[in-house]
């Protein structure tokens, strides 16, 4: 796995005396998905946290695409090509989709009204009919305001704003992307992710959500009290085992191997 | 799972309408205010006679809605970045004062008007900066209008800067009937609608006012356009002092608080929600024309003037509870809306 697009190595977070991550290794290959599962409180947060350069680690590095990075703030992440999905999806409700897709990177007119920072609207609706076209998804107008959407039309719009900001292989981290969804919008929103793995995108998922987990990752890896206790092909997995994990039952096992 | 599933599951068909009860409750929200004028004014036009459905009337009444509502412009770019600012009335005195007094030394117009609106851009920036550094909005312009005052009646010796006659182009003078001050409110409310809706500052600004968060994560530097908010506020709030001393051809340095309720009234009649991010400037500006015409009418039907601010007030609740009513509906309508589009999606 020397091709690994994303790489952490021994990452230690400490908060005080308090241990959040405690030498954590990981590597997410090229059009990965990988879950990252835990109980409350076992670090996927953090971990998240610091991929995503909203948190600097007290110890480890960082490799992206073979390159040592220091990530300063999610800016720094974002410029490295690592995007984050929120869990609060951060949508400007009173915005069409459209503007939601550019916002940050609004195309201007050309000429003299461009140089006043006049917004080409066209451009900017086709773009981003474009960019929900090539994630395969048709959500609604585009002209449709956000606060109009259902919850899995919102969070459609919200993984598409970040992978439309990846690069060529870049890594997509989506914390619950399914959490306030129901069935059938959950079945869209793995779609969505199956999609843009095909397309080459890394993507890393925390979620609590087991069957998501199962249905579209390729390797599991749990975290239990801040360490790592299990990284394996989803494939290799069973529910059991998974929940013995996440629960610490099987913790004394790994410690003692 | 192909593609194809995906749309027909969860989408509500590309290009199709809104169901139509829903978009004929965002008419009444978006049109409430027109129909309350026209009303009004057919109202007025009977109990008012004769003295109201006349060119002379409908003409203060544009003249006065023009002073307020150069006012309610910037409360409303305030509003909609997410911040009421309380300072206007302070800002409007000092500007007021300065330029009164540059002119009262003998500077030239062009420079005292200038001194008079870079001071409400300085007051604006300094809002701004105390802002962000986490500090209540509200409470930084209460104390900034309270100083405003202080500081102008210190300037003005505690007197009315009068005779300021030099101002008159921008005054009484009228041009082809219409005082000047209606084409300066008409000028800045063209100019803010088209700043807001169609330049990338001007989408930032909405977007950093109604997603904070939102705009953060896209990699926007949020304080610059919070701080940008409170200096469009300020810009506006001293032109409206300026004006204001234009037409009255005096400076009155104490800092009338009338001023931000009258705005905000115009800014609430026009359905703008104060948690920001949203609101229509021209309604704004027909806000500001109702608000006028009610007190007009009002006197010229020989109603006690008291009346008048009882009746703004009712108005403002009822605005409010229409707007409450409609986006409430509205969402509970597109919420089974979006059902149904799923399981026509679903049995297809």
């Amino acid at each position: 796995m020397s091709d690994a697009v994303f790489e952490l190595d021994d990452i230690s977070v400490h908060y005080g005396y308090a241990r959040a991550l405690e030498g954590v290794s990981l590597r997410v290959g090229p059009g990965e998905v990988v879950a990252l599962l835990g109980d409350n409180g076992a670090g996927k947060s953090t971990l998240l946290k610091v991929m995503s350069g909203a948190h600097r680690p007290t110890t480890g590095r960082m490799l992206v695409r073979g390159q040592p990075v220091e990530f300063r703030s999610p800016r720094d992440a974002a410029t490295a090509g690592i995007e984050m999905v929120y869990q609060d999806l951060a949508l400007v409700d009173a915005m069409d989709i459209a503007a939601n897709l550019s916002l940050g990177r609004e195309p201007l007119l050309r000429g003299p009204l461009g140089w006043l920072g006049f917004i080409n609207r066209r451009a900017m609706r086709d773009q981003s009919q474009a960019e929900l076209d090539a994630l395969g998804v048709r959500t609604a107008p585009v002209n449709r305001s956000v606060e109009m959407l259902s919850g899995g039309q919102r969070q459609v719009v919200a993984i598409a704003r970040s992978a439309a900001r990846l690069p060529e292989r870049g890594v997509l981290l989506m914390d619950e992307p399914t959490a306030a969804l129901g069935h059938e919008q959950t079945e869209l929103v793995e779609d969505l992710i199956r999609t843009l793995a095909a397309q080459g995108t890394s993507i890393v998922i925390v979620t609590h959500n087991l069957p998501l987990a199962f249905s579209v990752s390729h390797r599991t890896v749990v975290l239990n009290r801040g360490r790592k206790v299990a990284d394996a092909l989803t494939a290799d997995c069973d529910g059991d085992s998974v929940v013995s994990w996440i629960t610490g039952a099987s913790v004394q096992l790994d410690a003692a191997r | 799972m192909t593609v194809a599933t995906i749309a027909s599951v969860h989408q509500i068909a590309r290009g199709e309408k809104l169901p139509g009860r829903v978009r004929g409750l965002i008419l009444v929200r978006d049109q409430g205010l027109l129909a309350l004028f026209i009303v009004l004014v057919i109202v007025f036009a009977f109990w008012g006679a004769p003295h109201f459905f006349t060119l002379a009337t409908g003409i203060s009444v544009l003249n006065s809605a023009a002073i307020a509502g150069i006012y309610a412009a910037g409360v409303t770019v305030g509003v909609m970045t997410g911040v009421l600012d309380l300072s206007v009335p302070g800002t409007a005195a000092l500007a007021g004062v300065v330029t009164g007094l540059l002119l009262q030394g003998g500077a030239p117009v062009p420079l005292a008007l200038l001194a008079g609106l870079a001071i409400g851009c300085v007051v604006g920036l300094v809002n701004g900066l105390i802002a962000i550094r986490g500090f209540d909005p509200l409470i930084v312009t209460i104390a900034m209008l309270s100083a405003l005052g202080g500081l102008s009646l210190l300037l003005a010796n505690d007197y009315n800067i009068s005779g300021l006659t030099q101002l008159q182009f921008m005054g009484t003078q009228t041009y082809l009937g219409i005082p000047a001050p209606v084409y300066i409110a008409v000028l800045v409310f063209a100019a803010l609608t088209v700043f807001l809706r169609y330049t990338r500052t001007g989408m930032r600004l909405l977007a950093v006012g109604g997603g904070r968060e939102a705009a953060r994560r896209v990699g926007i530097e949020v304080n610059r356009y919070r701080v940008l908010g409170f200096m469009i506020s300020g810009f506006c709030a001293a032109l409206g002092g300026i004006v204001t001393t234009a037409y009255i051809t005096t400076a009155v340095p104490s800092a009338s608080v009338g001023i931000v309720f009258s705005a905000m009234t115009a800014v609430a009649l026009a359905g703008v929600p104060f948690v920001g991010g949203r609101g229509s400037l021209p309604r704004v500006a027909l806000g500001a024309v109702v608000v006028s015409t009610i007190s007009a009418g009002l006197l010229l039907a020989k109603v006690p003037t008291d009346w008048s601010s009882i009746v703004t007030g009712a108005l403002l609740v009822g605005g409010l509870g229409l707007n409450m009513w409609t986006t409430k509906t509205t969402s509970k309508l597109l919420l089974s809306g979006g059902r149904t589009a799923a399981a026509i999606g679903r049995a297809s």
